[in-house]
């Protein structure tokens, strides 16, 4: 990690620069202020039709700069840290000062971190930004050679490799300042099979938080399996008849339902303006006992994990749900005054173009105690089981959510029988979450290149074990 | 507005790529001035304030390519940044099909980037007052016995973007749009403590069409219309697509003509150019040159000229969208990138969506979708709805976690009008449409 003297040369800001920008953002009665530097490097490369033949690279730089009077935000940026644009955002942000009322409270209350010492979650021993892009071109056609070789009917490859690195310097009026590099390689792939006469498309993707030591012969394989194991079933695969039945989640990236149809209804947020379905339910039972969901910006290299929020606030591990008691919402510094309590690290922001809000970082749940995934699968005279989810979406206020189903099996009489695909999953968020009947202890943390879109583009990750969902909608014929 | 040296920059950008190795490249310049006051409850919760500034460029270097974006905008940072570009081009493969588009296709009509009308001058007039007062004056209160508001959201915007496209072939292109858009979203509360969400959003590029007091009641409306939903027993029913998203049906098509998607076998109409593919009387358009109207383009993003056309006329498919990448590697002739502004002109029914539910008398509206997919190479479709059952052409009561299932083929065979209220300001102007025989399950 750079020390904070080179991350201020990096931006070509002083010390004492940084305290009359903010000195001005406060001018017109504010409470807080703070500032985001940003420099991100984004590069890409493309392999398609058998070349690696298109690619590039992009800048994104500047610095954002946020005013608050009690919970209300003033929010301007410049593309630049010449310091002139920066004090002309400083002014354009402490507008909110004068048009706000007065609110609850303070977010600029001092916060004493839980966490001593300086952490780093994603140690970047190789930077991407010293590698030069020829070096990964062979990753890349290793991928669609390693995928050829184990599906015959592989008509089209499309894999992508694309690394991004952004040195963050955050400073407040409180005089704290906080710096970050965050890495995030990701491989991805889309693959068309053709097998007599009728098409299957499939994808599959990692991303991790790390350096270019990521990039290994091991990783090619993985997801040249992830992204060809299946495809017999998928092409035999059909829609099944649609209705209310028990479904069986496997490990993994069912955790996406955690996300969707849980975390989001636990963001302060949404609860703060009452929105939430889960606004009223602190401390009261949500869950069946032994089900704990957490929200962890601590997973090594993970893609969801953070050293510091956007607001300057240790990584933490927070537990959302604990033996099925809702014990916290996820909460950036606005959130946490308005609640009386400590942020929980989940200030994120897209760029410095955005103010920062609470967004999850790594949700799963802890694995429990009702054995295997077959075991689950055993228990279930007629249902579904899913293991390929995608396209989740929620409404906040009601609680309802759906997520698309990629690929799955009818069970009948506690076997797996007729592939299924192409259809949804429906159901309500607290009653699908009170209605988790067993758990298995296979917790699998996905390491796809899940992004959430909540008003700004934020990277997380998910995870869940396999789970029995006592009654769900289906839709099919 | 764009100053001179903005416009002049750009096309140094040219000559740095040229002077770095480059043997063509086009550069576009991007800038958008935007303004937000967002309300929470009738309060200012947040006021913002932006200007976005950035140059693509993609290189054609030894039949190589590349695509390169920055807002580092300083010469020393540019020449520096197009330099290193130029290198990493060199590292890919060859791709003969890479080319700039013929220049006699690109738009030569594009001088000022007023043309079509949607850069209102009265957008460098608006003052910080008035911005809040358009927030603040457009927020409502309402209370009835059987339900309350718990929060309402508010959000006015207004902003000025332009795009200048030049290329080393001479292609000088701009375009240039103003925009006002007000949105709000309300969660109600029944007394029986359950929640209801409802939103609303108008936009307009000219300020004097510009209609902010729709949004709040039109937000109330649909939130309270939710209050009761009830389920469905599974079935085929007659569906009405609300023109507020009813482009959620239209785009698989789009999608499907791509000649991205036809190259890589993952189009369900591939080979359909010139066949009856949909019912006969049924027209999709493409209305990019139509003046005054919001999201309009003269050109797209390889600055080749854009036209008024049919995309399917009388149910034949007329094109496929083909950039010029596209045309030299399929061997076919190059049209537009993609569809600008599709429009799906009245079927059988010149009214909304009272009057294809009178026409259809029995059925479910759709208002919402919530997830889903469609499978691009099948056009096989799965998508989660939220709408009410409505009988004898009037709506009885909404309902909830409900799917359509189906192909979007054999959906489009199946349909019954559409109507002529496509919302103005949305990009695709897509009507109410009445579908026949539709699978719903919940």
């Amino acid at each position: 990690m750079k020390t904070k003297d080179e991350y201020l040369n990096l931006f070509g800001v002083s010390s004492a620069q940084l305290r009359t920008l903010v000195a001005e953002g406060m001018k017109n009665g504010g409470d807080w202020c703070d500032l985001f530097f940003e420099d991100t490097s984004y590069s890409e490369l493309v392999l398609r039709d058998g070349e690696v033949s298109s690619g590039g690279s992009h800048i994104d730089y500047g610095c954002g700069v946020r005013v608050l009077k009690g919970e209300k935000t003033g929010y301007a940026y410049a593309e630049s840290t010449d310091i002139a644009a920066l004090m002309t955002a400083a002014r354009n942000a402490s507008v909110i000062a004068s048009a706000a009322g007065s609110g609850h409270g303070s977010a600029g209350k001092p916060y004493i971190s839980k966490v001593s010492g300086r952490q780093d979650f994603y140690p970047m021993k190789e930077d991407w930004r010293q590698s030069e892009a020829s070096r990964f071109v062979p990753v890349l056609q290793k991928l669609e050679a390693a995928i050829r070789a184990k599906d015959s009917s592989v008509h089209k490859v499309i894999a992508a490799l694309s690394w991004q690195v952004s040195d963050i310097l955050m400073y407040n009026s409180l005089g704290e300042t906080t710096a970050d590099t965050r890495p995030v390689g990701s491989l991805t792939t889309t693959v068309i099979f053709i097998r007599g006469g009728r098409t299957e498309m499939n994808n599959a993707s990692k991303s991790f938080r790390a350096g270019v030591e990521i990039m290994s012969d091991s990783l090619v394989e993985e997801l040249a399996e992830a992204v060809t194991s299946g495809m017999d079933e998928r092409f035999e695969a059909r829609r099944p008849k649609g209705g209310k039945m028990p479904v069986v989640m496997a490990a993994g990236a069912s955790g996406i339902l955690l996300h969707e149809a849980m975390g989001h209804a636990f963001e302060a947020d949404f609860n703060r303006k009452g929105q939430s379905i889960f606004s009223d339910k602190m401390g009261c039972r949500v869950a069946a006992e032994g089900i704990n969901i957490i929200d962890d910006a601590t997973i090594p290299g993970n893609r969801g994990s953070i050293n510091v929020d956007d607001e300057g606030i240790a990584g933490q591990k927070t537990y959302m749900v604990e033996d099925g008691i809702l014990r916290s919402y996820l909460h950036d510094r606005i959130s946490a005054s308005f609640y009386g309590v400590a942020p929980t690290g989940n200030g994120r922001r897209e760029s410095f173009r955005y103010n920062p809000i609470p967004r999850m970082r790594c949700t799963y749940m802890e694995s429990g105690r009702d054995g295997s995934c077959e075991d689950l699968i055993a228990s279930v005279r007629k249902g579904i089981f899913v293991d390929q989810f995608s396209n989740g979406e929620v409404k906040i206020g009601e609680g309802d959510f759906t997520f698309y189903v990629k690929s799955g099996r009818l069970i009948e009489n506690g076997r797996l029988t007729m592939p299924v695909k192409d259809i949804n999953i429906v159901g309500n968020g607290p009653k699908a979450l009170a209605d988790i009947v067993a758990v298995a202890s296979d917790l699998k943390i996905d390491n796809s290149t899940w992004t959430c879109g909540k008003e700004q583009s934020a990277l997380v990750s998910c995870g869940i074990p396999s789970v029995l969902v006592k009654s769900l909608t289906v839709g099919g014929e | 507005m764009l100053e001179k040296e903005e416009l002049k920059l750009t096309r140094e950008c040219l000559q740095m790529a040229l002077e770095a190795g480059a043997s063509k490249a086009r550069a576009s310049l991007s800038k958008n001035e935007m303004s937000i006051v967002a309300t929470l409850d009738s309060e200012v919760d947040k006021v913002s304030g932006c200007l976005d500034r950035s140059i693509s460029l993609n290189l054609y270097v030894d039949g190589r390519y590349g695509t390169f974006s920055t807002n580092k905008l300083d010469r020393e940072s540019l020449r520096a940044f197009i330099g290193k570009a130029v290198g990493t081009t060199r590292m890919l493969a060859e791709d003969p099909a890479r080319d700039l588009p013929d220049p006699a296709r690109t738009a030569k009509d594009a001088k000022d980037g007023k043309e079509l009308g949607i850069c209102d001058p009265a957008w460098e007039s608006v003052t910080p007052e008035q911005r809040i007062a358009f927030a603040l004056g457009n927020a409502i209160s309402a209370y009835d016995k059987k339900w309350k508001i718990v929060s309402q959201e508010g959000e006015y915007s207004d902003s000025q973007y332009h795009n200048y496209v030049v290329d080393t072939q001479g292609t000088e292109v701009l375009h240039s749009e103003t925009s006002f858009e007000f949105f709000t979203e309300l969660t109600i509360e029944d007394n029986r403590g359950h929640k209801y969400s409802g939103g609303w959003w108008e936009a307009s590029p000219l300020l004097k069409d510009f209609h902010p007091e729709k949004v709040g009641p039109a937000a109330l409306e649909e939130a309270v219309m939710q209050i009761g939903p009830k389920r469905c027993p599974s079935g085929k029913y007659r569906a009405v697509i609300d023109s507020e998203v009813s482009q959620k049906v239209l785009n698989p098509i789009l999608n499907a003509l791509n000649a991205f998607s036809i190259q890589q076998k993952n189009s369900f109409l591939t080979d359909s150019l010139g066949k009856q593919i949909f019912p006969a009387g049924l027209d999709i358009m493409d209305i990019p040159r139509t003046p005054g109207e919001a999201c309009g383009k003269m050109f797209d993003s390889e600055g080749v000229a854009s036209s008024n056309h049919y995309i399917i006329k009388d149910g034949v498919v007329q094109e496929y969208f083909v950039n010029t990448y596209m045309a030299n590697k399929l061997g076919i002739p190059p049209t537009i990138e993609d569809a600008i502004r599709p429009y799906i002109p009245p079927l059988n029914m010149p009214g909304g969506r009272n009057e294809l539910m009178q026409l259809c008398q029995d059925g479910i509206l759709i208002t919402d979708f919530c997830g889903g997919n469609s499978n691009p190479a099948t056009g096989d479709f799965s998508y989660a709805i939220q709408g009410y059952r409505f009988k004898d052409g009037k709506i009885v009561h909404p309902v909830r976690e409900m799917l359509i299932t189906g192909n979007i083929v054999k959906l489009w065979g199946q349909i019954i009008a559409a109507g002529n209220d496509a919302r103005r300001c949305r990009a695709k102007l897509t009507p109410t449409l009445a579908f026949d025989n539709v699978d719903f399950s919940g």
